[in-house]
């Protein structure tokens, strides 16, 4: 499978321990960064998964930061993705199993090398049970949902906050 | 501070037991599944339009594996929600994203440990600063 992986500076570390665990497994990865630990934006990266995998290029997504919370929101909040963050097999089986989830999350900075591989491995291996019941669930999910066309594949996207963010707007 | 609760059937329990647990912290509830909701979806999604429309102040959603309910209260604009499984994440997605929700997965997270998270999610304020450029990124999509 293509594997989409984004993260933020706090947990490089971690996408590079699950990007060669994936490609050890065969699969093929599309990292969309961050690449270092230079402070960055988790939305950032969430969004560049998203449009690997809304548009196909990708068959599922692998998303990190500290906790999960942010770069997994960022995700969901795209036409097409159902994110899920978690922190146990069992809830990354369920994830796809009834909810076609197709960008997975864990905190970085939280769950432990071992179980998030296993954690990654069982979601690309868990598969859709496409029952009517679940069919039900994933279209509900999916009527809540909005479009903004102009956050598709757009570098631009967040140019505003980034230059804020340049002119010191933004301060601890 | 005014908390509101939601659960479909699989967190119904969870969120009785919680319920009990913050009023007896002198939190005051906002129950709106005094029966529970046909799924999960019905339930997260109001919560997410009560906390947005300020009639509460945050929010703790319940269902089976928390993560449906994450993944459907994100869907709505402007919504922030975190699932939520230990004590660490539960005050750090207040601090760092603000987090207006939290979801707890009954089928997960034991008694103990969802008292727990209640406690560490409320008791710490968000941090801005720096993250307030995150939450503006996420508030901007769709």
């Amino acid at each position: 499978m293509i594997i989409a992986l984004g993260n933020d500076h706090i947990v490089t570390d971690v996408k590079m321990q699950i990007s060669d665990f994936l490609k050890a497994s065969g699969h093929q990865i599309i990292d969309v960064g961050t690449y270092d630990n230079t402070r960055t934006h988790y939305p950032i990266y969430g969004l560049k998964v998203a449009d690997l995998v809304r548009d196909g290029r990708a068959d599922l997504g692998v998303v990190l930061c500290g906790t999960g919370v942010g770069i997994s929101t960022a995700a969901d909040k795209n036409i097409g993705i159902r994110a899920a963050l978690v922190g146990d097999v069992a809830s990354a089986k369920y994830a796809k199993e009834k909810l076609n989830a197709n960008v997975i999350s864990f905190g970085g900075a939280v769950v432990g090398e071992h179980l998030a591989e296993d954690i990654v491995a069982a979601f690309i291996k868990t598969e859709y049970q496409a029952t009517a019941e679940n069919r039900k669930l994933v279209e509900k999910i999916n009527q809540v949902e909005q479009d903004n066309t102009d956050q598709h594949d757009n570098p631009h996207f967040f140019d505003h906050e980034m230059n804020l963010w340049s002119e010191g707007y933004y301060h601890d | 501070m005014k908390i509101a609760l939601a659960a479909d059937k699989d967190g119904f329990t969870l969120k009785e037991h919680i319920k009990t647990f913050l009023r007896q912290k002198d939190y005051e509830i906002l129950d709106l599944s005094e029966k529970p909701a046909n799924d999960f979806i019905d339930s997260s999604v109001e919560l997410a339009h009560i906390i947005l429309d300020k009639k509460a102040d945050r929010g703790v959603m319940f269902d089976e594996y928390g993560l449906g309910s994450a993944m459907a209260s994100n869907k709505v604009h402007g919504m922030v929600t975190a699932n939520v499984s230990e004590e660490n994440t539960a005050h750090m997605t207040t601090q760092h994203n603000g987090a207006k929700a939290i979801a707890i997965g009954a089928g997960i997270v034991g008694e103990r440990l969802a008292e727990q998270i209640v406690t560490a999610y409320l008791s710490v304020d968000y941090a801005g600063g720096r993250h307030q450029i995150r939450l503006d990124m996420l508030e901007k999509m769709y």
